[in-house]
């Protein structure tokens, strides 16, 4: 029973990650063709936000046609979307250089910033909600439900600038600003990340904890969950055994949302620690009007969020029976 | 002052040459404090600008930015230099002359070589300056350029520029980061090639610039430290913030609210720099109600200046007068009345142009420094005599090249510039592209040209006047304060001195500064 | 009326806290700007970041302007602006869950790519094009924050909805023969409602802090007047000294969202079970 049930959710999960991957593409060119038609919206082009202030006529017209603006916009979403299919995402219009050298240097940066505070914000924020839910208007409960709230209360700059006075300039223990270098070491990246990661996670686990607790209460009150306790089944068996599969569809989805954030969300965090990841580069992509750039941005984060809903989505007929069956 | 003009129109140039402009000797540091202190070799610094971001570059033409011109300085040598006293002395020209200001003679300083061992010749010249006249290459003074007719070597050591027109001020435009002197035909600038007195060692747009000495640099003895970063925080807390926790140990623009917490820390100074910059309001007179001249009187008068000054800006500015000559600058005229806050005179002016009770918007944007404020100081004092301004705030983003200038009431900001020729050329003249009010006045025209072509520095200072109390009266501009730059260093690092043309001694902080640590 | 001071009284003791400091908050905004001692944009104290005194209970702004006039002004921007949007945005995010949920693959699979776009986009980039085309404007700023945050409620209401559908008494009630409709709303909304609340708690909170984001990008509110999270981001700089401008914001703005939360999690839960 088992076994089957196991195979047949296995080849459910398949068929949604062969669905998801051609549904996904046609998200991917929803955005794209979102984001270049809102971007055309934006007021002045990247040539004259190059040139800035002191432009001439003349200037522009002859940078627009350098970076190829002076084609009508389809002509232009069109080169940019053949490019795009051939694996080339194209020139950036500002920086000079390919849009792929650009990125390379900030993706890594980023995966790393969002796969360390994951690390630490999804265990903590499981243990929270699983916890508070258990002892439920208990004085743990009430003690963890508060500190969660406060927690996201406080805006993301506050929180980021009360680190930053406290570790760093009182306490001098870890660097204001993530210095990136090139002869930098395991420990040197994690002392200028530490900062970053612990607002981040602040950010996502009040949230991610306080789904949890509230599927998990959810859950709590149905009939199996006391007919188990009825049976004399220790609560710590009937939350992972019984509950956890049950109420694993909004948790990971709430999850999955959390950390999705991470990385387009991270611009203020990016910008108060100074950290060069990707967020901050498609605020700049945005500010300069670097299409190619911004676009490939966008298709990073579309792609990123794709991903974690397949994960969630996934993770969710695996682990309840009912969603299997279908 | 005339004794040098003097020497200008004699051709006896060598030493030192006018740009027109010398600086009163407030803003200079006595010898005696920097005696303390001798220049030595070595040490690291961290500096942290403004902003970093993809559009960094290495070359000159393009420079847009503060952290653009420290890059560009470090890197780069212009034809002359400018320091605190404000007057172009020759850097890579060995002497710059001319007798009708029109035809211009340099020769260029011998033994001067590239970053890869090159020798500067006058080819490496003509190909620097003759670029900004190409659309292509999209120099930020494309306009200015234009008044090279021609530039051509006269043998491999002098260079010949002809204006299209007298002016007395080539020596100081000429020593702008724009117009930094690069290696014939450089084509890559994902490094640099200059004379400068440090060499990139890596070079990320939006990360960092790391350079290292130069060993062979021109100047004797010159740049002292072996290595400087540059980094760009644009959060300005967060600066300010790298600076206290010993992160960074110099860093550009600091808010004055920030002020009192870098004086409070016992290794930190600030380093304040009286400068021309100022936010202004616009008035546009080809547009209604604001091209009424009894409106702009009330605006004029409802600027609460002493308020500005101490609430914006903690007393990091200077009272302005509504027209764009600083108190300190020399051609500065003392008998204009200064212009102050009067409800009285506001609410009759408005009331002869018939405007009281009427609502209007008036747009500001964080683009222009303060200008959100000010809008609602404005707003405020505006509401006690029947005037209803709403403000409008409108995003950084696409401020400059959809809002500004656009809107009857606005803001500008305008950084300061080499001499009273630019500014006024640039902001003020009638078919100048940002005379921002759009007024227009055939005798202030007359009297810039005039200015421009003039050595006299008595006549210049009497004509720089009677424009600055044109624009007093009749420009549709409102300027309420000249702002100080602020900068935050560690005290280990020496040498710094004010420039007024801008923080981090007019960006050219690298060659002079050495770490005492 | 009597029954809701019964249910009020039947609360716990957090559930009493929330619901008195959100009496106190909507109070606030609604005669807020009638206590404040001083008009919102006057410039009354000589100094900036001042600390508490007899004519400025919470002192200073960065500015020298009355802290807590301009608390009480601000008030009504976040409570309204952050109210309206989050029910905007959990009503319409739970209805389209719901009609994807009972709707089929045919409704869902849309549904679902466009509120994959629409989350995917970056919030930020959203609302300065919004702004750019369209100025800015308190029901633009409460489009802004609802659109931003619909897809986030739509994917957690949809995934429990979709659950809930498979659940027996849904089934029986589909062989019954029910409509969708019904089914819809009688059937899987009351089960769920628990989770949304939560869920609608939090996203009053992002809201709250979404707007002083956007101020932060020059989006937000129009000065003089200003939200609780722009009063936070621009007195930031007294932070160092710690100045009652920017701790008494803050404190306002944890007050408003925790109380919020207290009050719907100490709601009883209303799930119909079968």
């Amino acid at each position: 029973m088992a076994g089957a049930s196991t195979s047949s959710g296995a080849k459910a999960a398949l068929v949604l990650i062969g669905q998801r991957l051609a549904s996904s593409l046609l998200t991917l060119l929803l955005v794209s063709v979102t984001i270049f038609v809102i971007a055309q919206l934006l007021p002045g082009d990247a040539a004259q936000e190059a040139l800035g202030q002191s432009a001439t006529a003349e200037q522009v017209a002859a940078l627009r046609h350098e970076m190829g603006l002076d084609q009508p916009a389809p002509v232009r979403y069109i080169s940019w979307l053949t490019g795009m299919v051939s694996g080339d995402p194209g020139q950036s219009l500002v920086a000079g250089m390919p849009v792929s050298e650009v990125i390379s240097s900030r993706l890594p940066n980023s995966l790393l910033l969002a796969a360390l505070t994951a690390l630490v914000a999804v265990p903590v924020a499981l243990a929270i909600g699983i916890g508070s839910a258990m002892n439920r208007g208990g004085r743990l409960d009430r003690a963890l439900n508060i500190s969660t709230l406060s927690m996201v209360a406080v805006p993301e700059f506050l929180v980021a600038t009360i680190a930053v006075l406290i570790f760093s300039v009182k306490l001098r223990w870890l660097p204001s600003i993530a210095l990136a270098s090139d002869e930098m070491s395991w420990g040197d990246y994690l002392r200028g990340a530490a900062m970053p990661i612990l607002c981040l996670s602040i950010v996502v686990i009040a949230q991610m904890a306080r789904m949890t607790r509230a599927a998990v209460i959810d859950q709590m009150d149905r009939p199996y969950v006391e007919m188990a306790l009825l049976k004399g089944v220790a609560p710590v068996q009937i939350v992972l055994k019984h509950i956890m599969p049950n109420a694993i569809a909004p948790i990971v989805n709430a999850m999955a949302l959390s950390l999705s954030y991470l990385l387009g969300g991270a611009v203020i965090v990016e910008t108060i620690f100074n950290y060069p990841g990707l967020a901050s580069l498609m605020v700049n992509a945005v500010t300069s009007r670097d299409m190619p750039l911004l676009q490939a941005c966008a298709m990073i984060f579309c792609a990123a969020y794709l991903i974690l809903m397949l994960i969630a989505d996934v993770t969710a007929i695996l682990a309840n029976p009912r969603l299997r069956a279908q | 002052m005339d004794d040098i003009s003097a020497l200008s129109r004699r051709g006896l140039i060598g030493a030192g040459l006018s740009a027109g402009l010398g600086l009163g000797a407030g803003l200079l540091l006595p010898d005696s404090a920097l005696a303390a202190s001798k220049p030595r070799r070595g040490g690291r610094i961290r500096v942290a600008s403004l902003s970093s971001s993809t559009a960094d570059t290495l070359d000159p033409a393009k420079g847009a930015l503060s952290t653009d011109y420290v890059r560009h300085y470090m890197l780069y040598n212009g034809l002359t230099e400018m320091g605190g006293d404000l007057i172009a002395r020759p850097a890579l020209a060995e002497r710059i002359v001319s007798n009708d200001q029109t035809v211009w003679h340099i020769r260029l300083r011998r033994g001067v070589t590239f970053h890869d061992g090159a020798s500067l010749t006058s080819e490496d010249v003509v190909w620097s300056l003759l670029r900004h006249k190409d659309p292509a290459v999209g120099s930020k003074l494309a306009t200015i350029a234009e008044q090279f007719a021609e530039v051509r070597a006269a043998g491999k050591q002098d260079v010949v520029i002809r204006l299209t027109g007298p002016n007395a001020d080539l020596p100081a435009i000429l020593a702008q980061s724009h117009f930094l002197i690069l290696r014939a035909g450089t084509k890559d600038f994902r490094t640099a090639n200059g004379t400068g007195p440090y060499m990139v060692s890596q070079f990320r747009p939006g990360v960092r610039t790391l350079v290292r000495r130069n060993p062979n640099y021109w100047k004797t003895g010159k740049a002292w430290l072996d290595e400087i970063e540059l980094i760009g925080i644009p959060d300005e807390v967060s600066r300010v913030n790298a600076l206290l926790s010993g992160d960074v140990q110099l860093v550009i623009a600091v808010n004055p609210r920030s002020t009192r917490r870098i004086m409070a820390s016992r290794g930190h100074a600030l380093l304040e720099t009286q400068s021309g910059l100022y936010t202004n309001l616009i008035m546009r007179q080809d547009q209604l109600p604001t091209g009424n001249a009894h409106f702009v009187a009330a605006m004029k008068y409802l600027f609460d200046r002493p308020l500005i000054k101490r609430a914006l800006y903690r007393g990091y500015a200077t009272i302005a007068n509504d027209q764009p000559i600083p108190p300190f600058h020399p051609y500065y005229r003392k008998d204009l009345p200064q212009t102050a806050l009067d409800l009285d005179k506001a609410r009759w002016h408005l009331q002869r142009a018939g405007l009281s009770g009427v609502r209007l918007p008036i747009y500001a944007s964080p683009a222009a420094d303060g200008s959100v404020d000010m809008a609602s100081i404005l707003q405020e004092y505006g509401s006690r005599v029947g005037l209803n301004l709403a403000v409008n705030r409108v995003p950084a983003d696409g401020y400059w090249s959809t809002h500004w200038m656009k809107h009857p009431l606005g803001f500008g900001n305008t950084n300061p510039r080499p001499t009273a020729d630019l500014l006024f050329s640039l902001f003020y003249k009638s078919d100048a592209a940002w005379n921002e009010s759009g007024w227009k006045n055939p005798r202030f025209d007359r009297l810039l040209l005039e200015a421009r072509g003039e050595a006299d520095q008595a006549r210049r200072k009497q004509l720089y006047g009677e424009m600055q109390g044109l624009v007093h009266d009749r420009c549709g501009v409102g300027i309420p304060v000249f702002i100080s730059l602020i900068d935050g260093y560690d005290r280990r690092l020496k040498g710094l001195r004010p420039v007024s043309l801008g923080g981090l001694m007019g960006y050219q902080f690298a060659e002079h500064v050495w770490w005492e640590g | 009326m009597a029954r809701s001071i019964k249910g009020a009284i039947a609360l716990p003791l957090s559930g009493k806290i929330g619901l008195t400091l959100v009496l106190f908050w909507i109070l606030a905004a609604l005669i807020g700007p009638m206590l404040a001692p001083y008009p919102v944009g006057a410039f009354v104290a000589f100094d900036v970041f001042d600390g508490s005194s007899g004519a400025h209970w919470l002192g200073s702004d960065y500015l020298g302007r009355d802290v807590l006039s301009r608390l009480l002004w601000g008030a009504r921007y976040t409570v309204a602006l952050a109210a309206a949007a989050a029910l905007l945005a959990s009503t319409t995010g739970t209805a389209l869950a719901l009609t994807a949920a009972v709707g089929g693959p045919k409704v869902d699979e849309p549904l679902s790519r466009f509120m994959d776009m629409l989350i995917s986009i970056p919030s930020k980039i959203f609302s300065l094009v919004l702004v750019a085309a369209f100025g800015s404007s308190l029901p633009l700023l409460l489009l802004i924050a609802a659109i931003t945050y619909v897809p986030g409620n739509y994917r957690i209401a949809r995934a429990l909805a979709v659950n809930l559908a498979q659940m027996d008494y849904v089934q029986v009630a589909k062989a019954r023969g029910e409509g969708r409709f019904h089914i819809a709303i009688a059937e899987v909304l009351p089960n769920m409602i628990h989770p949304l609340l939560a869920d609608f708690g939090l996203r009053f909170v992002f809201i709250v802090l979404l707007l002083s984001g956007l101020s932060f990008l020059g989006l937000g509110v129009q000065p003089p007047d200003a939200d609780l999270g722009s009063l936070v981001r621009e007195n930031i700089s007294g932070l160092g000294e710690g100045a009652l401008a920017i701790l008494a914001p803050a404190v306002a703005i944890a007050t408003l969202t925790v109380g919020v939360n207290l009050l719907i999690d100490a709601l009883p839960g209303r799930g119909k079970r079968k």
